[in-house]
């Protein structure tokens, strides 16, 4: 079973960088004014910011990173781990968690790691930097999460590209031995990979100038070519509004939590509204509880989790104690929940850059 | 009105159809604009109108008008 106990992590800081070119959906020249409010009102994404060609996620997540670091007044030597949770990373080799350690100024000492698996990134991130730092040996770790999506796909692929928004995220954790701990569970369901997936450009299909830019038109407005990001919308739905709840419920229980005593927020991925509303309603969550920034982000892939903590909680993660069950889903297919109690959480504006 | 106008109403508001339009051959290869989208707009509005709650795969069987007829009555909807 894959459960964690984390103990003696705390959650120190948080905040996030966004590309200054916000674009509505009515922006899209493939939605008509009818397409864009339907899109608009059902799939709840209003607004997104979109990167252009020459920047990059870590170019996001750096900015994030420099400010989160100056914030909390650490010491770049004092840190001793870097996650990039990324599947939009500098190159294909070598790992962007490497080159953000030499950009960020952080001592070659730095254990880095890139994790790149999608909307559940921050889960990751934080079982792997939390294990790692877990028996004290290792004091900080930088969590540096976050994706230019909207570069991974057909610009002409209107079944993805009104999804997706761009940004980096940068997250802080410390030893602490007076921390609670941090329960983490998660699952993967391989066999569903083909739901969301980029066929070319891998080991498996390298790109060919033959094949991987022929254009299928495959109705509907989804026109792309194998070298493109695809979502199977339906598959990713059915998925998403399956296994999730499952997973929420059962570490519920597992922790003796009562949804509506002891959780103050549930932060669920904000994949789309119509997958967050029916998971809310299937666990019947109260609404109160369950906050929402897809209309301004879009899907925001692993960055949706502290992006949810900066824009919607950053005044009560600085001024109160919070527990925090959050749920992830997406790319593998992966998902997992965690409980999260945080004490004073450095949450720092968000920049737009 | 009765439940199957309810149906029909939420068939022609989310296609922008008449009702006319509606019969075995409206379905998701028939129907132009017929994407996830608009599948998952009408099974959200079924769900408000008729105050049910869908599993997920009878959503994926949400494919026709007919389906849709098919999928209300293992709900225990009368139409």
């Amino acid at each position: 079973m894959a459960y964690w106990e984390i103990q003696n992590v705390a959650l120190r800081g948080v905040t996030g960088t966004v590309p200054n070119h916000p674009v509505k959906s009515a922006d899209f020249d493939f939605f008509t004014k009818e397409d864009a409010e339907l899109f608009d009102n059902t799939v709840g994404i209003k607004n997104r910011y979109l990167a252009p060609e020459d920047v990059c996620a870590s170019d996001l997540c750096f900015d994030a990173a420099e400010r989160l670091i100056a914030g909390l007044g650490w010491e770049n030597e004092s840190i001793d781990v870097l996650v990039f949770a990324s599947v939009t990373g500098d190159y294909k080799t070598p790992p962007t968690s490497g080159i953000l350690q030499d950009r960020l100024g952080l001592p070659s000492s730095t254990f880095v790691v890139d994790l790149p698996m999608g909307c559940c990134g921050t889960l990751y991130a934080i079982t792997v930097a939390g294990n790692l730092l877990s028996s004290g040996t290792a004091k900080r770790a930088l969590l540096l999460i976050g994706d230019t999506a909207s570069r991974m796909g057909s610009l002409k692929d209107k079944s993805r590209v009104p999804l997706f928004g761009d940004a980096g995220m940068a997250m802080a954790l410390e030893y602490d031995i007076a921390s609670e701990k941090i329960a983490i569970e998660m699952n993967t369901l391989g066999s569903g990979y083909k739901a969301l997936m980029t066929p070319h450009g891998g080991y498996r299909h390298p790109i060919t100038k033959e094949d991987s830019f022929e254009y299928e038109d495959f109705g509907n407005g989804i026109i792309r070519a194998p070298k493109d990001a695809l979502i199977n919308g339906m598959d990713v739905f059915s998925f998403a509004i399956t296994k999730p709840p499952v997973s929420i419920k059962k570490m519920l229980e597992e922790q003796g939590l009562d949804k509506d005593k002891d959780v103050d927020y549930f932060l669920i991925h904000q994949a789309n509204k119509l997958i967050v509303d029916r998971i809310v309603k299937k666990l019947k969550l109260p609404l109160e509880k369950v906050p929402y920034d897809l209309q301004e982000f879009g899907n925001l892939g692993g960055a949706s989790i502290p992006m949810l903590m900066t824009y919607n909680l950053a005044e009560e993660l600085q001024t109160r104690p919070l527990t925090l069950v959050c749920s992830a889903f997406g790319l593998g297919l992966t998902w997992g929940t965690m409980v999260l109690r945080t004490q004073m959480v450095k949450a720092l504006p968000i920049n737009i850059m | 009105m009765n439940n199957l106008e309810k149906l029909n109403r939420i068939f022609c508001e989310v296609f922008s159809v008449e009702e006319s339009a509606l019969n075995g051959e409206f379905n998701n290869c028939n129907v132009e604009g017929w994407d996830s989208v608009h599948q998952l707009s009408l099974t959200t509005s079924v769900e408000d109108a008729f105050d049910i709650m869908l599993d997920a795969e009878d959503i994926l069987e949400f494919t026709s008008y007919e389906n849709a007829k098919k999928v209300l009555a293992k709900y225990e909807v009368t139409l």
